[in-house]
């Protein structure tokens, strides 16, 4: 069987046995479902029993994880007990702007943070290179919401520069042209990507400079320079393609931090995200949102896991002879 | 004749006066999403009540005074009038001119449609509090017959503010069950003075003024209720100018809020209020009397030994007030006679000594029997409020030999312990209704008997009973629940807290701002922009 199709497989079978685990555990958790509707207002048996009749908190768990996991495969995740919407409708709502945040706080973790790891490496001596080291991991050293807080009371309450929170202005026309929506989509992408990017760049701006470090040691990089060939090139081609390997793990394992990893920011920005969803579910124990959440969680940390070992398989020769 | 233009000039200006006025954007933060924004069909969340209030209206709202008992105690909202036609019946007439949003006349058929949508117990209302009504009828297409179980001051409270129409027309075709996810609550139709504009999912929810509403045209031409669940993230949208109102201002938000000339504040009486519960049951049975708790004289001690002041002010600020039991800001017209006893620790030793509880050992815990006083508080893990007050009275009760274990838990497992009486003490925390009537829901035998009320210590005390019932239906009725409430602080089911005031944070280009005690946004509809203060949002 081909490689790629065997590793699919795993990972579907893997998908598939998280959630079954996930499914098991939630129905597990203390404290009543039905709390997401009624809150700590108080009802009469009957009205309880009609509820858990109707949300299916009734069903023996054998039978409610075979008919959730054969709905989950034609892509049904449930109705939220809480808003009685379809929970992949919820998840859809949320989903864009969560990626629009991860995916830009990924690419710019990725792109200047490997940049200035790579740097750093080539430069490990100067000035600036140790000042960029103690500045990032000051700021990695401090908590994503201490960041966050301090980013909104400075550039949104104290100097009026950016909003405070949300993904747009509510207020702007319907009808406004395309500039002037871009325009306001980055005003308030500013400061949670801003806090994002200081709270994690840290990571793969030090992977990338350890790694390089010691391939920037290796014989055929010496060699390299001994034969005269241009520093960028030897940067680019001798150190920091044999020294991405570590970069390339790391992004696997960050994929699902797109979808879960930004609960604290999405609260200090009112950033409508799946994070901020899933927090308030999980507290109102909207059991279908927990687990919808929770597997969509799980198949990303297996497509991160796939991808990853794609891009290991691409970039080094010496991974495409593993079976 | 050269006079007649500049009338006719003049009758235009009158008519466009109106349609100046109407400018005016409110934006508000609200702390969750309003997914079900529909009177009876919505859940438990504020939010969702809040924006329903803005585009249903009751039968009957309340007044300026706040009083309850008694037949004028109301005023009209979509009944025009009502008359008694005995002790137990009241005909409601709807006022003609009421409009659902689509157009069609609001009639006494969706009155009596959504009164049978209230008794559903698929929706999941309390029905507890409807109890005291038997039916409601349509007469006729105005006329609707309210009939009560029994002779009470607060009929017209209870059929007027419960029954909250909905469009009969609209919904009548889909089982109660379906209601909460077709797209009537995504856009709903009601009958306010606002009407639903658009959603964005996550976002904010946008209202418009319904200019030809009955009751008279809005003062704003447009409500925008955005999402943010975080606390923090609300007081930020509010003081970086995003929003214009926030409710329940901390004190450090008070002392921001006024350093800044474009903001101001308006006090409201409250009907939140915070006290510690004693379970008279015990925590592995509650069926069983609380071997410590029983007692009425530790339950007291326990009381004397706290400095209520010392703990609300450090932890509610200097205005919240301290009730002596269970009685929020809403009840001080009956309440107003207790005051809360201050910190007595030398009879708090004296009564537990009394009580048999002595510390034989010294090792500073007072016990019984060789059983040592020690007790268990829950906490839920979100309310560092409860926190730190609990930490404050676990120190005090420490000083008169009484050994409390603070147990704090996660919000939902907090719900299903407290529920189920396994604890001790607990800090409650509720939002009274504004009659002192409903004080049964949570105190009477009734309640403690029935599985499920919000009597969740099981307390039961008859005489306590008897009292709220004669108040029920007396001609002083604020006597007649003082002497209730003095019963109730006598047996002392818990020990009161805070019953805080809410302050309001309000954009100072407002006018005409009233915030109500009870359902407070009712009347924003009333508020207008000053002609001279309008932002770029108002225009």
């Amino acid at each position: 069987m081909p490689w790629l199709l065997r590793r699919t497989l795993d990972a579907v079978l893997m998908t598939l046995l998280g959630v079954a685990v996930l499914f098991v555990l939630v129905r597990a958790m203390p404290g009543d479902p039905l709390t997401a509707i009624l809150g700590e207002r108080s009802v009469d048996p009957a009205t309880t029993v009609a509820l858990r009749a109707r949300f299916g908190l009734d069903t023996p768990l054998p039978t409610a994880l075979a008919a959730f996991l054969r709905d989950a495969v034609r892509g049904d995740l449930g109705l939220s007990i809480a808003t009685q919407r379809p929970v992949t409708a919820l998840l859809g709502e949320r989903l864009g702007p969560t990626l629009l945040l991860g995916a830009l706080t990924l690419l710019v973790n990725f792109g200047v943070g490997v940049a200035l790891g790579l740097w750093g490496a080539l430069h490990p001596t100067t000035r600036r290179a140790r000042l960029l080291s103690t500045v990032t991991v000051v700021g990695y050293a401090l908590p994503t919401f201490v960041v966050g807080v301090l980013l909104v009371w400075l550039g949104a309450v104290h100097l009026g520069w950016f909003p405070a929170g949300g993904l747009a202005d509510p207020l702007l026309a319907a009808d406004a042209d395309t500039v002037t929506v871009l325009r306001d989509r980055l005003r308030h992408l500013a400061l949670p990507l801003a806090t994002m990017v200081l709270a994690t760049i840290a990571v793969p701006l030090a992977q990338q400079r350890s790694a390089a470090l010691e391939t920037a040691r290796a014989p055929w990089v010496r060699a390299a320079r001994a034969r005269g060939v241009a520093p960028a090139r030897v940067a680019w081609r001798h150190v920091w393609r044999p020294a991405l390997s570590p970069v390339i793990t790391l992004l696997g394992l960050w994929l699902p931090m797109l979808v879960g990893g930004a609960v604290f920011v999405e609260a200090v920005f009112a950033w409508p995200g799946v994070g901020s969803l899933l927090a308030t579910a999980t507290a109102q124990r909207d059991l279908p949102v927990v687990i919808g959440g929770g597997a969509l969680i799980i198949a990303l940390v297996q497509a991160g896991g796939l991808l990853t070992d794609c891009a290991h398989r691409a970039t080094d020769p010496r991974r495409r002879r593993d079976p | 004749m050269a006079r007649s233009p500049r009338l006719a000039l003049a009758a235009l200006m009158l008519l466009a006066g109106p349609l100046a006025a109407q400018r005016g954007t409110l934006v508000m933060a609200l702390p969750a999403e309003p997914m079900l924004p529909v009177p009876v069909l919505g859940s438990t969340s504020a939010s969702d009540a809040d924006v329903a209030d803005q585009m249903f209206l009751r039968l009957a709202g309340l007044g300026a005074s706040g009083r309850l008992a008694g037949d004028d105690a109301m005023v009209p909202e979509l009944a025009a009038s009502w008359r008694r036609r005995d002790a137990t019946t009241i005909d409601f007439l709807l006022d003609p001119r009421a409009r659902w949003h689509d157009g069609v006349p609001v009639t006494a058929r969706d009155v009596a449609f959504t009164w049978s949508l209230m008794r559903e117990p698929v929706l999941g209302m309390t029905q507890a509090p409807l109890e005291p009504i038997a039916n409601v009828i349509a007469l006729d297409a105005r006329t609707v017959r309210v009939t009560f179980r029994r002779r009470f001051t607060e009929q017209v409270y209870l059929a007027g503010f419960s029954l909250q129409p909905l469009p009969e027309h609209l919904l009548r075709d889909i089982p109660p069950a379906q209601l909460t996810r077709g797209d009537f609550v995504r856009a709903p139709v009601g009958n306010g003075p606002f009407r639903f504009e658009r959603r964005v999912p996550g976002q904010f929810i946008e209202l418009r003024a319904d200019p030809a509403h009955f009751r008279g045209r809005p003062g704003l031409a447009r409500l925008v209720l955005r999402v943010a669940n975080d606390p923090a993230a609300r007081v930020n949208l509010f003081l970086a100018g995003e929003t214009d109102v926030l409710p329940d201002l901390p004190p450090p938000v008070i002392a921001e809020v006024a350093k800044r000339p474009q903001l101001r504040t308006v006090s409201v009486t409250s009907g939140t209020v915070s006290y510690i519960l004693l379970n008279t049951r015990q925590a592995s049975d509650t069926a069983r009397a609380n071997p410590i708790l029983s007692d009425v004289r530790v339950r007291e001690a326990l009381a004397l030994a706290l400095d209520r002041r010392t703990i609300t002010t450090s932890v509610w600020g200097p205005t919240a007030s301290v009730p002596e039991v269970v009685q929020s800001q809403h009840w001080a017209w009956v309440t107003g006679g207790l005051r809360a006893v201050g910190q007595d620790a030398a009879r708090a030793r004296r009564l537990l000594e009394a009580a048999g509880w002595r510390d034989a050992d010294g090792d500073g815990i007072r016990e019984q029997n060789g059983r040592p006083l020690r007790l268990t508080m829950i906490l839920p893990g979100t309310s560092a409020t409860r926190r730190a007050a609990a930490v404050q009275a676990e120190r005090m009760w420490r000083t008169v030999g009484v050994e409390v274990v603070l147990e704090v838990v996660e919000q939902a497992d907090y719900l299903a312990r407290r529920a189920s009486g396994r604890w001790d003490l607990e800090i409650a925390g509720a939002n009274q209704s504004p009659s002192p009537s409903s004080v049964v829901q949570s105190w009477s035998c009734a309640s403690a008997a029935q599985p499920g009320s919000s009597n969740v210590a099981r307390f039961c005390d008859p005489t306590f009973d008897r009292l709220v019932q004669a108040a029920d239906t007396a001609a002083n009725p604020v006597a007649a629940y003082g002497a209730a409430f003095a019963r109730l602080a006598s047996v002392r089911p818990a020990i009161g807290l805070v019953a805080p005031t809410n302050t309001v944070g309000v954009h100072a280009r407002f006018a005409n701002v009233v915030i109500r005690p009870v359902n407070a946004w009712t009347d924003l509809w009333r508020w207008t922009v000053r002609p001279d203060q309008l932002l770029p949002r108002d225009r």
